[in-house]
């Protein structure tokens, strides 16, 4: 087979093929630019009135407190979960406290139903629900990620369970007007590094991955901080 | 290699053929995951701690294009040998950054296939996928020494140079 050939070799014609290959270099040129651009953090989206772009776009609570508690997380993230199930009263009753500035990061790489969740509970921050509805989505997340569970109808459910039964935030939710936030929001965990959920940072100081499940080593990291 | 050895010679068109498509393939499933889930992808190459952050997540947006566009030519057939020393470059890269991030002790998911960033202690599977990646090398050398198979585009009509020494010069200038 390889020596009848080579009697073409000499006029050889390369168009087709090199054709072929610039096709697929555009394609891969075009997705890849494609890709960082629409990745970026873009300043033009809507946002709830709590959310700070000073602060990476996370939702602020008590923005004057001087201890600043950053939280990164993933609502669909089953370590969340359990982090909310130990230590979610305690920020929580923090936060109604006023004791600690709290900014929540709805991070959203796990997939398309982090992204609406997120973004239904960023509908619920306009009517001072978010706390609630944060709880009420970590009790009710679906065993399986991206299993189909979390739609707009359902999310709906949960945010009126939650206390949020304004119809601004079913409208907020259907129309999926902070959507395009949740980016913004993962642009700034690509920029601070964030590569796990639950991360919490203390005044910028990134908490122990051991202490997130036990609550005393918290306590003891909120005092450390001068939060008493 | 060994082309006085006819029964080589009738082989190697078929393993070829059947290494094209596992590399090919591997490497177009690998990138399309990726380029689903972007945010994570960028994750994963944060996760290794081994280049600037900017620059991983620059290096994790764009690389799924890439394995995208190494992974159809490959399965195609049109330069299998460009695609394939991309590939394998790719995987023994992968292959360092994995046994670098064992070596020293992170908690981490390759990242291959979607996925990464970093898993709880005691589930990580740095062994398996070093072995995979060793793997998938060896068959791009073996495709850049044997780049023409069967059902590859680059033999049709004398498209494509012939597997000869002269012409392996030509390819690589």
């Amino acid at each position: 087979m390889s020596s009848n050939k080579k009697s073409v070799k000499k006029n050889v014609d390369n168009t087709n093929r090199n054709l072929a290959i610039g096709m697929i270099l555009f394609v891969v040129l075009v997705g890849a630019i494609f890709s960082v651009v629409s990745n970026k953090s873009n300043s033009h989206v809507s946002v709830p009135s709590a959310v700070s772009a000073a602060d990476g776009y996370g939702i602020v609570f008590n923005k004057d407190a001087k201890v600043k508690v950053d939280l990164w997380e993933d609502f669909q993230c089953p370590n969340c979960r359990n982090f909310e199930a130990v230590a979610g009263n305690y920020i929580t009753d923090l936060t109604r406290a006023g004791k600690i500035k709290t900014v929540f990061h709805p991070m959203t790489f796990i997939g398309p139903e982090s992204i609406l969740a997120a973004a239904a509970a960023a509908c619920t921050v306009d009517d001072g629900k978010f706390l609630d509805m944060h709880l009420a989505l970590y009790s009710n997340q679906p065993t399986k990620e991206n299993s189909g569970s979390w739609t707009n109808s359902v999310l709906k459910l949960i945010a009126s369970g939650a206390g949020a039964t304004n119809k601004s935030v079913s409208s907020c939710i259907d129309s999926g007007k902070y959507v395009n936030w949740t980016k913004n929001v993962e642009a700034d965990a690509a920029k601070q590094n964030v590569n796990a959920t639950p991360t919490m940072f203390i005044n910028g100081k990134l908490v122990d991955q051991a202490h997130y499940l036990n609550l005393d080593a918290l306590k003891a990291d909120f005092a450390a901080a001068g939060v008493k | 290699m060994t082309k006085t050895d006819s029964r080589f010679s009738q082989v190697q068109p078929w393993i070829t053929f059947f290494g094209r498509i596992l590399l090919g393939f591997v490497l177009l499933l690998a990138g399309y995951l990726k380029a689903k889930s972007p945010a994570q992808a960028q994750m994963a190459v944060r996760a290794y701690k081994l280049l600037p952050i900017t620059i991983a997540n620059l290096f994790g947006l764009s690389l799924p294009w890439l394995e995208i566009g190494a992974g159809v030519l490959l399965i195609v057939g049109i330069a299998v040998r460009y695609a394939s020393v991309f590939g394998g470059a790719l995987m023994f890269l992968f292959v360092l950054a994995i046994s670098q991030a064992w070596a020293r002790g992170l908690s981490i998911d390759c990242g291959c296939f979607g996925g990464g960033g970093q898993v709880a202690a005691g589930h990580t599977k740095y062994l398996q996928e070093i072995l995979r990646d060793c793997g998938l090398t060896l068959t791009a050398i073996f495709l850049y020494l044997n780049p023409h198979g069967k059902f590859g585009i680059d033999k049709v009509e004398g498209l494509q140079r012939e597997n000869s020494p002269d012409t392996k010069e030509r390819d690589e200038q």
